[in-house]
Formats: C-alpha cells, structure tokens, sequence
C-alpha cells in the first residue's frame, strides 16, 4: 500500500517534470480529445440517468415527510453539485479513462516499444504520462461541469413532467455556497490528477503477454476507482473540518 | 440518418450478443463443473473482499458526512441514522458497488475471455468437442451473481456500522439513537429492494463482460480493448438499469 | 564505442535470465549469439543497451560503468546504441517515416534535417514506396526493416538485433541478415538467434544456454 503511494508519487512527479519537454502541445491535444472529448457521452448519458433517480428518491422522501419537493428539491441540487457530481462522474470518467490508459500503455510495454523508445532518447514517462496527466487534469472538472448539468436539467425535466410540479423550484441555488463549488473542484482536481497515475503506472509495469495487459487494465481501474473514492472522502472531511 | 442505421444496428448487435451468452449460459446450467465455480467464486467473491470492505466504509463516511449537514439543517439530527441507512440500501451503495465491481469483475473476466479467444484456447476446446459456455462462461456467470449478492450483503452491513462510527464522530450521535431510528423507518423491503437491486447489476455486469470478451480479436491490444469496453458498457448499463429499477422496485414493495 | 561486461548475473523474482556472464565487444566486433527460447538472449542484448540493470556485476560503456549514469546521461549515451527488437516494436500510431524520424527529432535534429536523413534510411532499406504507411499494414518483412532503419538513423556504434529473422521466408531471411551486415560494416553488430542460420556466418558464435554461454 505505502509502496504503491511511494511509486504513485513518483510517476506522478517525473510526469510533472516532464512538461519541460516543449513538443508535447500536439499529443496533449489529442489526449484531451480522447480522455475528455470520448467520456463526454458516458458521462452526460450516467448522471441524466442519475438525476432522474434522484428525483424520483427525492420525491417519495417528499411525500412521506415534507409534503412537497419544493422544500427537500435544493438541499438535494447542493447534494448534486457538491457530492454527486463530482464523485460520480470522477468515477465513470476513472472507469474509462483508466481503462484505455492501462491497456493502451499496458500493450506498448510488452511490445517493447517503451524501450524502443528508451532508446530513442525519449523518456516513455515525459513522452505517454505527461500529455495524459495534464490533459486529464484540465478536463476533469469540465466533465464535472457537464455531468453536474446533465443531472440537474434531467432533475428538473423529471420533476416538470413525470410529477407535475415546478421543475425550476427543484434547482433553486439557494442552499449553494461558494464552499459547494471549491469543494466539488478540488475533487474534480484531484481525481483528474490521480487517475492517470494510477492507470499509467500499471500499464507501464506491465511485462509478458496479452495476459499481464489484462491484469495491468484489471488492477488499473480498481485502484483508479479506490483512489477516487479514497480522495473524495478526504477532501469531504477536509472542507467539513474548515467549515466551507 | 446514417448515424441512427449505425446506432440502431449496434444496439442490435449488442443486444443480440447479450442475449446469446444468457441463453447458452442458462442451457449449460445444468451440466457446470463444481471446480470451475468454486474457482470462478473464489476469483470474483473472495478476491473483491477486501476491495469490498475499503469501499464500504469509504461509501459510509462520505454518506453520512453529507447526511449530517442536512440533517443537522432541517433540525432532524435524530433521524440521521434513518436518512443515511435509506441513501445507502436504496441508491449508494448498490450504485457504487455496482460502479466498482464493473471494474473489478467485469474488466477481469472480459480480459481472461478474450485472452483464451485471442490465443485460440476456445477454438481449440471447441475443436476436441468440448463446448466452451459450459466449461468456462457459465461458471463465471454464475458465480459473478452469487458473488455479487454475497458482496452486496456485507458492504450494506460495513457501510452502515461506518456511518454509525461517522456519525458518533463528526455529528456526536450516541450509537444507540442512530440504530433506534432504524428499526421503525426503514423495513425489510427496502433491504429487499437494495439487494435485489445489486444482484441483478452483477448479472449484467457478468453477462455484458462475457460478451464482449467473447467477441475480442488481435493480440495484447485486442485484450486491453476488451478489459477497457467491458468497464464501458457496464458502467452506462448500471446506470440505466438503476433508472429503471428504483420506482419498479419501489412501487412492488410498498 | 566499447561495450564490456564483467560477471554480469539478472534476475527476475525466481528465474535467472543471466547468469555471471563475461564478453568484450570493442568496436567492429561482429558476433552471434544462439541458443534456444529462455536462454537469456534477449535479457544480454539489453543489457548491453543498458536498458536493464544486471542484478549483479557490472555492464561498462568505454570503460564507465552504466549503472553510475543518471538518467539524462545514459539517454545520451544511448545514441551510440541501435536496437532491433524480437516484437519489433514500431510505434502503432505513427507512420513508417514518423517511426523513423522520432530517434532523431528526440535528439534535437532539426524537423528538414531528421526527414531527409530519415528518407535516405529508408532508402538504404528498400522502403521509399512505403514511407506513409502505418506499420500496421506492412508485411512481418517489411516491419524488420522498419525497425533496422530506426535502429541506425541516428549512425549507431553498435547494432543489436534480437532473433531478426522470427517469421520470415528464406529469401526475406537472406535479405534482411545481407542488409545487417552491409549497414554495420566497420561497426560494432551483434546478432541473437534460436539456432545458427546457415546462410549468415559471423565471425565470431557464443551458444548462450540457461544463461550461460557454453564452453565451445
């Protein structure tokens, strides 16, 4: 465990190190496009999902308590912006994401194609973690931003049509403080920041055949997602423990 | 227009792959080898346990910190207990089990099919009259069913002793206040409904994984693509399936 | 550049790929190393690139040894040293030219500069008609040559080929063993193979078995 924090941090630091090797603006770019640009649907398609179910949750608690959804309606839209949104999508993102990271990084291992590049001067880390480290970072909270939308027009859609009642009243920011929205873009910060880690590091450990791949993508994403889960959590009791 | 050809076709495809690996899987019920489930189980059930257990108190944690500020907002500290077990059966916890046993079940079981199709080991069963879905899918479908279940029971019971050590810790509320609001506001239905709820995510998860393994070609990237679209395609079918579940569930036990 | 390695052992967890293995390869040497699967060869030939670290012993480079680089510096001293990998391991996404220019473009040759060396590679290996190609479309012939022109782009010293021939036809074979010997004429070549082939003969042979090399 304390080994595997140990060789996360590392990665992650020679990843950052890394960003002094000035070419690497075209494959940030096509990063982005492929951890960002393709998790858009996944992301969009899961927290709509979401944001019906917790409607229909929100309202059967309505009806047995508070009479109206309009009363229980924006404490549970803080629960989406502050919670939901960036947890879940950190974790759907971190599925998919992690998943081609590993097996993309995991197949050039046992390719040898990391110690083509070795000696081709290039650093595999700098050249394959450092785009995918920074394109990640800057697109994590774009998708948070997107999948805390998604969830919230699907919220008020449901309630609007499927329960009769306003829609708009159930996404009234008046719970929402400034503390609800730093909270959620840590986390979207930080798990942008750890995913790749996380993947990257066990796709280039991998060594052997198809098998050590699969094994390299299996462990991947679970530690991706622990790690999401892990980082939430702290990042929840850090900003309860200051009171935001 | 083409687009929607494309789609509606793949969906299609999908949807046929799907409900080939049910069928074939409930005919080779009858004949699966003893070794291969108790393999199977071991590898998803007893290997995701400590998995498990770290995501179950991480789950508990976060619910109840959340919980406690709205119950602490409308004035409702008591029935924290009662707030937070509901979030959890209900919504939490099968989600998110759901979400993490898509990653750790399925990717492994579709990087472990495709592995045998791409080095040949299933043409080659096939080849000396053996029939693979006997040998090696049924187990596993099974076996990722009743691990899942198994799993779901124990991460509802951990998650809900965390959120009691939570809520002691950041909301000081007595052990015995946060388990009396149990007994009389939640009932056996809702555990029901939660359970339920899990076990059918981890049939989908075992059969959509199976699927896609089945179908992989070309090498180690064709294993890695495999592992990577299972965790996809199980994640997007969780969520709609949760969709659909909550109020059929809800509405059959109330 | 001389390339010496002295008692060199490597172990992976509780396998013994090299075990106390001894070889001088000063400039110009020509040698061949054969021996069957799991014998160690391709564990030697990365050594020799200094692309693992031998678990005990030491791998030296005109005299230094490898272990006391920092990082930058063996990169650097990598450019004496061109590999051709057993996987040949072309870089999927790029074209053939792109595979071919990258040593080069990484070691701050200049965009024109790198193409042109690049397509004069290219050239020497019989490929100009298939520079826009990715390698995934080549035939397993024409991967090799892909991976011996990006192996001596950058004009290495020493040129490793590891099994070089796996998959090829005769005809292929023979072309792909007359190119190696052509482009490292005056270089320093080594060559590791599942058995002897007949139709290369290399001055010097070492059968390397159970990470050892055989007494002749």
């Amino acid at each position: 465990m304390i080994a595997l924090v140990g060789a996360q941090s590392r990665l992650f630091g020679r990843a950052v190190l890394g960003a002094r090797e000035p070419r690497l603006g075209r494959a940030f770019l096509s990063q982005v496009a492929s951890l960002g640009g393709a998790t858009v649907p996944l992301v969009t398609f899961g927290m709509a999902f979401f944001g019906m179910v917790m409607t229909t949750i929100a309202w059967a608690q309505a009806r047995k308590y508070t009479g109206s959804l309009a009363v229980v309606g924006p404490a549970y839209f803080e629960l989406i912006l502050r919670e939901f949104a960036p947890l879940l999508t950190a974790l759907l993102a971190a599925s998919r994401q992690a998943a081609f990271v590993s097996a993309e990084l995991g197949s050039m291992a046992v390719n040898e194609q990391l110690e083509a590049m070795e000696l081709s001067a290039a650093d595999p880390v700098t050249e394959l973690v450092t785009p995918r480290l920074f394109a990640s970072i800057a697109v994590m909270p774009l998708l948070t931003i997107i999948g805390a939308v998604a969830a919230s027009l699907s919220a008020m859609l449901t309630v609007t049509f499927f329960f009769h009642e306003d829609g708009l009243s159930f996404v009234s920011p008046q719970y929402v403080t400034f503390g609800d929205l730093a909270c959620a873009f840590t986390k979207a910060l930080a798990a942008g920041a750890y995913v790749p880690i996380a993947a990257a590091l066990r796709g280039l450990r991998a060594r052997g055949g198809a098998g050590a791949v699969g094994d390299a993508v299996t462990v991947g994403v679970v530690e991706a997602c622990m790690g999401c889960l892990v980082l939430d959590f702290l990042i929840a009791v850090f900003f309860h423990s200051v009171g935001a | 227009m083409r687009l929607l050809g494309r789609l509606t076709i793949m969906v299609l495809r999908a949807v046929g792959a799907v409900a080939l690996v049910c069928a074939r899987t409930a005919l080779a019920l009858r004949h699966v080898s003893g070794r291969e489930l108790a393999r199977a189980l071991t590898l998803f059930g007893y290997r995701s346990l400590p998995l498990t257990l770290g995501a179950a108190t991480m789950i508990g944690a976060t619910v109840v910190l959340q919980a406690g500020v709205y119950a602490t907002r409308f004035g409702l500290r008591l029935f924290t207990g009662w707030a937070a077990g509901y979030a959890l059966i209900w919504e939490f916890g099968p989600l998110l089990l759901g979400l993490i046993m898509a990653a750790r079940i399925g990717a492994r079981n579709a990087a472990e099919l495709s592995l045998l199709s791409v080095n040949g080991q299933l043409e080659g069963l096939r080849g000396i009259s053996l029939d693979p879905f006997r040998l090696l899918v049924a187990p596993r479908v099974v076996a990722a069913f009743l691990s899942v279940g198994a799993l779901a029971a124990v991460t509802f019971l951990v998650a809900i002793l965390w959120e009691a050590v939570a809520a002691f810790f950041t909301l000081h509320l007595p052990l015995r206040v946060f388990f009396t609001s149990f007994p009389d506001m939640l009932r056996w239905t809702d555990l029901v409904g939660g359970l339920t709820k899990t076990i059918i995510f981890g049939g989908a998860i075992a059969v959509i994984s199976t699927a896609v393994g089945l179908r992989t070609r070309g090498g180690a990237q064709g294993v890695g693509r495999a592992a990577a679209e299972a965790v996809v395609a199980c994640c997007a079918t969780i969520f709609a399936l949760d969709l659909l579940l909550t109020p059929l569930l809800s509405r059959w036990l109330s | 550049m001389n390339v010496s390695l002295d008692e060199v052992s490597v172990v992976h967890g509780a396998v013994r790929a090299l075990d106390g293995v001894s070889l001088q390869l000063p400039l110009g040497t020509q040698l061949l190393v054969w021996g069957a699967a799991g014998g160690g060869k391709t564990t030697l030939l990365k050594v020799i690139a200094g692309l693992v670290t031998p678990s005990s012993g030491q791998s030296r480079w005109d005299g230094r040894e490898v272990a006391t680089f920092t990082r930058g510096e063996r990169r650097a001293e990598q450019a004496h040293l061109g590999m051709i990998f057993q996987s040949d391991a072309l870089f999927d996404s790029r074209t053939v030219l792109d595979n071919v220019t990258f040593p080069l473009v990484r070691r701050g040759v200049g965009e024109r500069e790198a193409r042109e060396r690049a397509l004069a590679t290219l050239e020497r290996v019989g490929l100009s008609h298939a520079v826009d190609k990715t390698p995934e479309t080549l035939s397993g012939g024409m991967r090799k040559r892909v991976g011996v022109a990006r192996a001596i782009v950058a004009g290495p010293d020493v040129l490793l080929a590891d099994d070089p021939f796996a998959g090829l036809d005769p005809v292929t074979e023979r072309a792909v063993g007359d190119l190696l010997l052509e482009v490292s004429r005056g270089r320093t070549l080594v060559i590791a193979v599942p058995e002897p082939p007949r139709t290369l003969a290399l001055p010097r042979q070492l059968e390397l078995d159970r990470g050892r090399f055989a007494q002749p």
